[in-house]
């Protein structure tokens, strides 16, 4: 994939998630492991045309997976995609700061063994 | 927003010495981050860190000191391909910077190498989180990280 792809779809990709909405529908299925425009309109103050609106701009970038069920679609959220896109920026930080924090703790408790 | 590096800075109530033994020691760092780690910490040294079970489907990655200035400078490159020679291009750079500051010390982190490699490397870098691979870790983050996007011209 060319940078320039890459960048492009990365826009999308961070497009879809910026959305409060969208991000507590993925919060949603990911806890519940799935679920349709129906039963997540029942858990968000939007109405469930709303919601399905939502669900069709994550499933455009990938974040989500619809499969048939009866007259509805039901969804799942995509993990190599929703991993993806996190792992680009956030968790590599985070990441870094959770390393630092064991540094800290473990260098702290030699000292303290060294002074007692 | 600056993709290729990644800076973090912590304050440590412990002397240079001691924080420098915890950055640098293969018996320290696999306390803090891989789950086995087997290199000498002297410059040139090419070892490696195990993330998982080394006999049972275990990630082994390459890992290959670049600097060791005690109490000040330890550094290191990894994740470039197995037998390949470590360098600008094809692995991680991480250097510890430690300052003394007020009877404690300033630790400095520094990992350059994404915009050369790619976010690939990103992605494996995430994989190799250990203790955090749940998406409760994750989502809280997210909503932090799509937060500062608002910011960006």
């Amino acid at each position: 994939m060319s940078t320039a792809t890459a960048e492009k779809v990365d826009d999308e990709l961070w497009s879809a998630i910026g959305d409060p909405t969208r991000r507590r529908m993925l919060d949603l299925l990911l806890v519940e492991g799935g679920g349709t425009a129906t039963t997540l309109s029942q858990q968000l103050p939007v109405t469930r045309q709303a919601v399905a609106k939502h669900l069709g701009v994550l499933d455009r970038v990938g974040l989500v997976r619809a499969t048939p069920a009866g007259r509805e679609k039901r969804y799942r959220v995509d993990d190599a995609q929703l991993a993806r896109a996190v792992a680009q920026l956030a968790s590599v930080g985070s990441a870094w700061d959770a390393r630092l924090r064991r540094i800290k703790r473990i260098a702290e408790a030699i000292q303290r063994a060294q002074q007692d | 927003m600056e993709f290729g590096t990644i800076e973090r800075e912590v304050f440590v109530e412990a002397s240079p010495e001691v924080v420098f033994e915890v950055v640098s020691s293969p018996d320290h760092l696999k306390e803090w981050w891989p789950d086995d780690a087997r290199y000498e910490a002297t410059p040139g040294s090419r070892g490696e860190i195990v993330f998982g079970d080394r006999d049972a489907g275990g990630t082994v990655v390459a890992f290959s000191v670049v600097d060791v200035v005690p109490p000040r400078t330890f550094s290191f490159r990894w994740t470039h391909p197995d037998g390949e020679v470590a360098a600008e291009g094809n692995s991680l750079l991480v250097t510890f910077d430690l300052t003394p500051s007020g009877g404690g010390t300033l630790l400095k982190m520094t990992e350059t190498g994404f915009r050369e490699m790619g976010w690939e490397v990103a992605v494996l870098e995430q994989q190799y989180q250990d203790h955090f691979t749940g998406w409760d870790f994750y989502l809280p983050r997210l909503t932090a990280y799509v937060a500062t996007l608002k910011v960006r011209p």
